[in-house]
């Protein structure tokens, strides 16, 4: 469960910025241990210490900054396997380990994280370049696209609504959120291969549509503009999700698995026209 | 001796653990307060769950870092299953962390967690399904962060035994060469 932040970028520079004094103030406490390593003889710590600080300059440069201080194990384990673990160390000294996020600045793991919201969502607004291997789009999963999206749509929507504006922000968030965890147990159910958290991932990032089908009828109080807004958004909605959920299925099965994703969608379509 | 004792006392990264513990109060303060003397549901959903969501970012991408050496996330390989992948500085800069920063930080992550149950308790008693809803998602990230962290402080304390246990198969090695003069 890696999740990203990216929906409230002006409250970060600030902390970044603190953030990256402490990594400086980090930097200026790395001369004391260099001075201290020199100090201990015993030659196992030495042997030790360039094994592991080898693939260190050559990913990120900024490591040269921290190379006794900090000298990042990174280790992948499977939830299922667990003697995986045993042999998993071995296996990623062998590949080379990752590019190293403990020692990044703030920075770098802001942009990061937006990067990667930014090319999920290109996903799902433009045309699918995966559309032939779905299980490859959305791989690099997050929630907070989906959690942007839900919270825009339930203010879009309480703002629509004359009365009762607590109550349909609850019901709006609600029914989104229990929707997509249903959704995503009815495709598990019925023995598709898709990872629970991908999918809600998914079925987030394809709401964007109707987000922007609702914040139009927000600002056109004409019925029968929201009906074509509200159609257009909603067929691209079902669009955009259609590769994911019918290829994660058996091919018999795929109705079963869709049609929930369309009734969810279209029961939120109505809830944008309903609400004025 | 004076100065190490005094050193050791303080807190190595106070910024760190003051953002570290400024959007947790934060959220809780907020939600609190604004349910007791404002009645604007919408206003304090969206505004305890933003902060919530800003301190679990922190937590697991900033302070979870610096304060006890430790960052965790969930990826999907190319067979399309979910893997967990965990960091964890080597087992001689774990050992270099700040103790009073590694209290703090796994205290207030328990801590909060706990206080989201008990309003999460009083929502129930007082039938208030709305505000459970608050409290459902604010607690689903608290407990998000506490599950892997502490997967991650179990894998870091592994590769500890491995680095202990290289070290001293290391030393055992040195010693048996030199005690039969093959160096």
């Amino acid at each position: 469960m890696s999740h990203n932040h990216g929906d409230t970028i002006p409250l970060h520079p600030s902390s970044a910025q603190s953030d990256m004094d402490e990594i400086e103030s980090l930097i200026h406490a790395a001369p004391s241990p260099a001075t201290v390593l020199p100090a201990r003889p015993p030659s196992p710590t030495r042997a030790s210490i360039p094994v592991s600080s080898s693939p260190a300059p050559s990913p990120v440069p900024t490591k040269p900054p921290f190379p006794a201080a900090s000298i990042p194990i990174s280790v992948s384990v499977s939830p299922v396997p667990v003697p995986a673990s045993v042999s998993v160390p071995i296996g990623a000294d062998g590949f080379g380990s990752p590019p190293n996020t403990l020692t990044e600045p703030v920075w770098d793991t802001i942009k990061r994280d937006l990067a990667r919201i930014v090319s999920n969502l290109k996903l799902v607004v433009f045309p699918n370049p995966y559309r032939e291997d779905p299980g490859k789009a959305l791989r690099d999963w997050d929630l907070w696209g989906p959690f942007f999206f839900i919270v825009f749509l339930g203010l879009t929507l309480s703002w629509s609504a004359s009365v009762k504006k607590s109550e349909v922000f609850a019901v709006a968030f609600a029914v989104l959120a229990a929707g997509a965890i249903i959704l995503t147990l009815n495709v598990l159910l019925l023995g598709g291969h898709i990872i629970f958290f991908q999918s809600l991932s998914l079925l987030g990032y394809c709401l964007f549509p109707l987000d922007v089908g609702a914040l139009v009828c927000m600002l056109k109080d004409n019925v029968i503009l929201k009906i074509v807004v509200v159609t257009i958004t909603l067929a691209w909605s079902s669009w955009a999700a259609y590769p994911f959920m019918s290829a994660a299925v058996n091919p018999r099965r795929k109705a079963l698995a869709l049609y929930p994703v369309f009734l969810m969608y279209i029961s939120v379509g109505f809830l944008i026209i309903a609400i004025d | 001796m004076d100065q190490r004792q005094v050193v050791s006392e303080n807190y190595a990264n106070p910024i760190t653990c003051f953002f570290h513990v400024l959007f947790k109060a934060g959220a809780l303060a907020f939600y609190i307060l604004f349910s007791l003397f404002v009645k604007s549901f919408v206003i304090i959903f969206v505004i305890t769950v933003l902060l919530a969501a800003l301190d679990f970012w922190v937590v697991k991408n900033v302070s979870g870092r610096i304060l006890v050496g430790l960052r965790w996330w969930n990826e999907i390989d190319d067979d399309g299953n979910s893997v967990w992948k965990f960091e964890c500085l080597d087992g001689e800069s774990l050992a270099r962390m700040n103790k009073k920063d590694s209290w703090l930080f796994w205290w207030t992550l328990y801590l909060t967690a706990a206080a989201w149950i008990v309003l999460g308790i009083f929502s129930l008693i007082r039938l208030e399904a709305d505000y459970l809803l608050v409290v459902g998602v604010c607690l689903s990230l608290s407990i998000a962060n506490i599950v892997g962290f502490t997967k991650c402080n179990k894998d870091a304390k592994k590769n500890i035994q491995t680095f202990a246990q290289n070290a001293l198969a290391s030393r055992v090695t040195s010693s048996l060469q030199s005690a039969f003069g093959v160096i």
